[in-house]
Parts: C-alpha cells; sequence; structure tokens
C-alpha cells in the first residue's frame, strides 16, 4: 500500500518536471544519453532530499532546477566528458566560436533565449549559468576586470529578465 | 526607491539563477526577510522561469522512469516532522510519510568504478609486496656491508699496529749505541735463536725471539742478563708479543740468556732449560 502510494507520488512528480529539468540539463549537455543519465541522477537527488526541501528558502521548481544545473555543469566538467569532448570543444565552444556554430540543443529553453542577447551578454551568462564558473574566475578567462564583469553581468540579467517576461 | 534601485539591480535574478555571489546570497537572505517587495520580486522571477522551462519542456526518453521506478523500493516509510507543501499532489498522497531509498541506482559506470578500484588494490598490493621484498633484501645486503666494513677497519688496525712496530723495530736496529745480541744453542745442536737489542744510552732491552719452540701453557720464557757471571732477570717473554718485545733495563750486562721456567719466572735460571745463550 505505502509502497503503492510512494511510487505513484514519485511518478507524478517525474511527470510533471522531468520535461522542464530535461531541457535545462540538455541546454549544459548536449550529449543526449548523457543527459539522460544526468536527469537520473537529478530524480534520484531529489527524491531523496526532498523532505530537507525548505519551501520558504523558495520554489519547488527553483530547487529543483538548481540541482539538475549543479549536476548538468558537474557532468559536463568531469575527467570522462572532458576528454571525449576535447575536440569538439575546440570548435564548438559558445564563447570563441560565437553563435555561428549552435548545436540543436543551443536552441531549446533558456538558451534559445540567452542566445538572443548581444555577445558580451550572452558569454557571461553562458560561462556563469551554464558553465558555472564564479565572476572572479570569468574575469581571470575573458581578460576583462571583475568591476567590469559584474556592471556587465547585471545589465545582462535586466536584459534576460526583459525577453523571459 | 532604493529599495527599488536594489530589486531592479539584477542581483534578486542572479540570486534565483543560482550565479549570485556569497555576499549577494547572503544579502537578498537578509533583505527578502525584512522587505516583502523583496520575496515578491524572487517569487516573480521564480515563476518566470518555471513557466518559461515549462514552455521549452523536452520530453526525455521513455525509459528513464521506469528505469527510476525499479531502481527506488519504497518501504519503510520515516515520519516527517516538515510538511513538504507546494507540490499538492505530492502531498495529498503521501502526506506525512517520507520516502526511503535503500538502494541507490547504478547510473552507468559504478560497475567500471567497482572493476577500477579493484584494479588498483591488487596493483598496490603487488607493489607493497614488491618493495618489501627488495626493502629485505637491501637491509641484508646492507647489514653484509656493514660487516665487511667493520672488519676490513680491524684489520686495517691490525697492519698498522705491526707497522708501528717494525718501524720503531728499525729505528732502533739502526741507532749506533745499541748493540744486537744473538742469542743461539749452547750445545749448538738445534738451531732456536733469539735476538737481543741492548741499548747502551738507555739501558733499554729488546727480545726478537726468531724461533724458540712454543711453550707449554704452564710454561713461560724468562730472559737473563749475565753480570759478571751472575744471572740477573731480565724479564719474562710477554705469549701476546709477536715481534719486538721489550724487556727489563739493564745498566750492565756481559751475556743474555734464555731458560724456560715456570709462568711467572723463577728467581734463579734453571740451568737445564737453557735455551739459548749469546755474548755481547
Amino acid at each position: 500500500m505505502l509502497k503503492q502510494r510512494e511510487q505513484s507520488a514519485f511518478s507524478y512528480l517525474y511527470d510533471h518536471y522531468s520535461g522542464a529539468l530535461y531541457s535545462i540539463i540538455l541546454n549544459i549537455v548536449p550529449d543526449r544519453d548523457l543527459a539522460s543519465d544526468v536527469l537520473q541522477e537529478v530524480f534520484i537527488k531529489i527524491w531523496k532530499q526532498i523532505e530537507s526541501y525548505d519551501n520558504i528558502k523558495g520554489r519547488l521548481f527553483t530547487w529543483m532546477l538548481n540541482v539538475a544545473r549543479n549536476a548538468s555543469i558537474d557532468a559536463v566538467r568531469s575527467k570522462g566528458y572532458q576528454k571525449s569532448q576535447q575536440n569538439r570543444e575546440l570548435t564548438e565552444s559558445v564563447y570563441f566560436a560565437g553563435g555561428s556554430t549552435e548545436t540543436n540543443t543551443d536552441k531549446i529553453g533558456l538558451k534559445k533565449v540567452v542566445n538572443s542577447l548581444k555577445e558580451e551578454y550572452k558569454v557571461l551568462i553562458i560561462l556563469s549559468y551554464f558553465e558555472g564558473f564564479t565572476q572572479e574566475e570569468i574575469s581571470k578567462m575573458l581578460g576583462i576586470p571583475l568591476g567590469t564583469v559584474k556592471t556587465r553581468m547585471r545589465s545582462a540579467i535586466s536584459q534576460l529578465k526583459q525577453l523571459i517576461r | 526607491m532604493e529599495l527599488q534601485v536594489y530589486i531592479e539591480s539584477g542581483v534578486i535574478e542572479s540570486y534565483v539563477l543560482g550565479i549570485a555571489d556569497p555576499e549577494e546570497i547572503l544579502e537578498v537572505d537578509r533583505m527578502k526577510e525584512q522587505y516583502p517587495e523583496v520575496q515578491q520580486a524572487i517569487d516573480e522571477f521564480s515563476i518566470a522561469i518555471e513557466e518559461q522551462a515549462f514552455k521549452n519542456a523536452v520530453e526525455p526518453p521513455e525509459e528513464i522512469k521506469q528505469q527510476l521506478l525499479s531502481s527506488f523500493q519504497f518501504h519503510h516509510p520515516a515520519k516527517s516532522n516538515t510538511e513538504t507543501p507546494l507540490l499538492v499532489a505530492y502531498k495529498s498522497t503521501v502526506d506525512n510519510e517520507t520516502p526511503n531509498i535503500s538502494s541507490i541506482p547504478s547510473i552507468t559506470n559504478w560497475k567500471y568504478l567497482a572493476a577500477a578500484s579493484i584494479v588498483l588494490f591488487v596493483v598496490s598490493a603487488t607493489a607493497n609486496l614488491l618493495l618489501y621484498n627488495r626493502y629485505t633484501s637491501t637491509k641484508s645486503q646492507y647489514v653484509a656491508l656493514i660487516n665487511e666494513r667493520n672488519s676490513l677497519q680491524a684489520n686495517n688496525q691490525v697492519y698498522q699496529t705491526k707497522l708501528r712496530d717494525y718501524q720503531s723495530a728499525t729505528e732502533m736496529m739502526a741507532d749506533p749505541s745499541v748493540a744486537m745480541v744473538q742469542l743461539k744453542d749452547p750445545a749448538h745442536k738445534k738451531d732456536n735463536m733469539a735476538t737481543v737489542f741492548w741499548d747502551k744510552k738507555t739501558k733499554d732491552v729488546y727480545l726478537l725471539t726468531n724461533k724458540l719452540p712454543a711453550p707449554n701453557t704452564n710454561q713461560q720464557y724468562q730472559l737473563w742478563a749475565l753480570v759478571d757471571g751472575k744471572p740477573v732477570d731480565a724479564g719474562m717473554l710477554d705469549p701476546l708479543c709477536t715481534s719486538l718485545c721489550k724487556m727489563k733495563n739493564i745498566p750492565l750486562a756481559q751475556a743474555f740468556a734464555i731458560t724456560l721456567e715456570k709462568v711467572g719466572g723463577s728467581p734463579v735460571p734453571t740451568m737445564d732449560q737453557l735455551f739459548v745463550m749469546g755474548n755481547i
């Protein structure tokens, strides 16, 4: 009985949220097989931690989205993935090649919105949100002072906010 | 007014997206407690993101859900004090019971991890064994070398002592004030022989036993100086002395003789045990 009830609760959770989460995972992990692995991992994490989730801290989906985003960034940063993608990254890296070599996964979800931003804003959102770098790391990577990164990031975000609304 | 500037600065959106600095997060956490407007802005952007995500949802492969369901084992519900609202359907079906996962499912590569760790363990154990063997053999070689060095050092000391003895003997023999007296068998039957070096200036007496039969353990050779026909004790021959042996000082003598006496010597020579004799 209990087992069945838990199972149906999980089914509901999965049916309701998996599509939205899968889209954000694909934005970060373009490889569909790996993205599916990450989705599984994300639901296991969510299911294990749902009792520690506190709604005062924010909406359930916002929390789940962050779990998915972090798991995706971890997957992309893992050694095995880095190796397999080494050659591709040289040609496909967004901040080197700009939007000219968009993959399919760039045309879905939040990334589609981000791709319509001005180039200098897009780079910042991609590096921080989709690749998980801190502003300090971004400042070093792009050779831009940290203060500039901060102000540009603010502008990029308010642009993004307009587009999402 | 200032609050509005803060809300529109972009920090709220950074916070919701999870790309805010740690300080910014603390600040927003503090601000939202204090100002409902901040909380409202957070909620609004969260909802916007949520709607955006649902609008762009991508259906994941069918089999993932089945894999997840079969990898969970739903049992032993634990009581939870905190409610989990927001998810209405979840709340109504599960209420206060919390899910329990007894086994974490394999995603793709735990097998590889397990295999890799076993391989690593075996490699490490083998390496340890090899290194231990090498260590023990090196240690025994080291001990052997130490022993060899010690014995070489001891030999070296023996040779040094001998060399020093020969050196002083040579110097003494070259000294013109030293008289060399050859002592031989008075009966001329045996080729027993000894040599006495007598320094006339210092009156020192040295004895070199060229050839004398080895005495019994309870016997010892004794040197005598003949002074005006009377024998004077000139000292016992140390059985450990192998080259030139220092004897007692003798101020005046006409001849030297060696007799075999009991250990420790005798006040008068035992004449039938006279081995060698020689005049100056």
